[in-house]
């Protein structure tokens, strides 16, 4: 009911910030780390890193918000898609160094790696999704999706690591995510 | 294109999972002002911000402060850039034509030259941000290489116990150089908690080597220094303990592995 409202005040404190007003800067914020912050600790359990990625996103929106285009989607989608993108980026990064310390060890312990990962249950588990939409799709929807939101992996990976066809893949992210965004009542944004 | 091909490409280009060919077909898309495909991607963004929500978090304190600090610190593009207009008056002399001319030159010039340098200063802070994270990446590999070669190098296979038997580990450790733990297959510690690294040799105390973290995959890895007084090592073990690590073990034991 109050969308708008709320779109249009997250509107109003990026035209502040593209403006250079600290004040509205805090007040975005305040308003918006948390929801940042909880989908990069999704994706990196390192807090550490998580906080760079975090004050790395942050300073972002300092430095783009000139940029930023309301026609593209609200500002929570800006301000997420870039949390999303830089964790990612960050999780490839510390997993490049893993591999190369991995690889000459043991090989075995790469594979263990894998294995775990491909246990849904239990990834679902350590991200503490248990009540979250996510769970309500069935596992199929659930695991590709979580491969590529909270992993970073393409759809040609996802369904090399599922050993699923890529169409098949493909149909499960589009009926998952269709899915959820019936849960969460997204019409025409 | 079908819907449903189209909703694909939105779907995975929202999650950022599309392959480089795909990811081509659906910007050329939004580059050719597709509506549907414009709006189908807003839909799904929004749909994951809505996935995001449902589980905010708040960031420890220190991450506002440093951000205001460096904002305070670094001055922004456009600001004082901005060219004011000029207002022209009737009946001006030539001069003053000519002069408001210069000066409105010189404004532009100044914005420009001030928006370029700013663009300039931004990516040299990028590349030296960029080139910090390669030098360190590469001395931690030049370590990392220097005690694989050395064949006073001890190399200890460390299983998983009873709370996490799937567990597995492997410590490389020089009394010189000092080593490197990769672990995977540990559950994600508690918040508050951490994974410490002991080094155990004969009957003397364990001696903590360290504590680390674990991704959402379950490996983590920890660079260990050389430690004072511990030369050749019997027994690597870990134990789960309090964030900040604590001096003797307290908490489970996770993984251990005998020096051969």
């Amino acid at each position: 009911m109050h969308e708008g409202h709320r779109v249009s005040a997250a509107a109003d404190l990026i035209a502040g910030i593209a403006r250079g007003d600290r004040g509205d800067f805090e007040r975005f914020y305040d308003a918006y780390a948390a929801l940042a912050f909880g989908l990069i600790r999704r994706i990196l359990r390192d807090p550490e890193a998580a906080k760079e990625v975090l004050q790395e996103v942050f300073w972002q929106i300092w430095r783009d918000a000139p940029s930023y285009d309301p026609s593209r989607g609200s500002p929570e989608a800006w301000l997420v898609m870039r949390a999303k993108t830089r964790a990612i980026d960050k999780l490839r990064s510390i997993r490049r160094r893993e591999q190369t310390f991995v690889a000459p060890v043991d090989e075995r312990v790469a594979a263990a790696v894998g294995t775990r990962a491909d246990d849904p249950g239990l990834a679902a588990e350590d991200r503490g999704l248990a009540q979250g939409a996510l769970e309500q799709l069935p596992g199929p929807q659930r695991r590709a999706i979580e491969l590529a939101f909270l992993e970073g992996l393409t759809q040609s990976e996802i369904a090399a690591k599922l050993g699923e066809p890529l169409g098949t893949v493909k149909t499960r992210i589009r009926l998952g995510l269709e899915r959820l965004r019936a849960v969460f009542k997204v019409d025409d944004a | 294109m079908s819907r449903d091909e189209l909703q694909e490409l939105a779907a995975g280009y929202a999650l950022g999972s599309l392959d480089a060919e795909d990811r081509g077909r659906f910007e050329a898309l939004l580059r050719g002002g597709d509506e549907a495909a414009r709006r189908a991607l807003r839909q799904y963004e929004e749909t994951l911000v809505r996935v995001a929500a449902e589980r905010p978090e708040s960031p420890p304190l220190d991450v506002k402060a440093a951000l205001l600090a460096r904002i305070s610190a670094t001055p922004r593009a456009g600001n004082g850039a901005r060219v004011m207009p000029l207002t022209p008056r009737p009946r001006r002399s030539v001069w003053t034509v000519v002069l408001a001319g210069a000066m409105a030159a010189g404004i532009a010039a100044i914005a420009v030259g001030l928006a370029v340098s700013s663009r300039y200063e931004r990516r040299l802070e990028a590349l030296g941000q960029e080139a910090q994270t390669l030098k360190a990446e590469l001395e931690r590999q030049a370590s990392v290489l220097a005690i694989l070669r050395d064949p006073a190098t001890q190399m200890v296979a460390l299983s998983g116990l009873a709370p996490s038997p799937g567990a597995r580990a492997r410590m490389l450790w020089h009394e010189k150089a000092g080593g490197i733990l990769v672990a995977a297959g540990l559950p994600p510690a508690p918040p508050g908690k951490a994974y410490q690294l002991w080094a155990i040799a004969g009957q003397a105390a364990p001696v903590p080597a360290g504590v680390f973290s674990v991704d959402a995959g379950g490996t983590g890895s920890l660079r260990v220094q050389p430690l004072p007084g511990v030369t050749r090592v019997d027994v690597f073990a870990v134990t789960l303990e309090p964030e900040r690590g604590v001096p003797a073990p307290t908490g489970a034991m996770y993984l251990a592995g005998k020096s051969a």
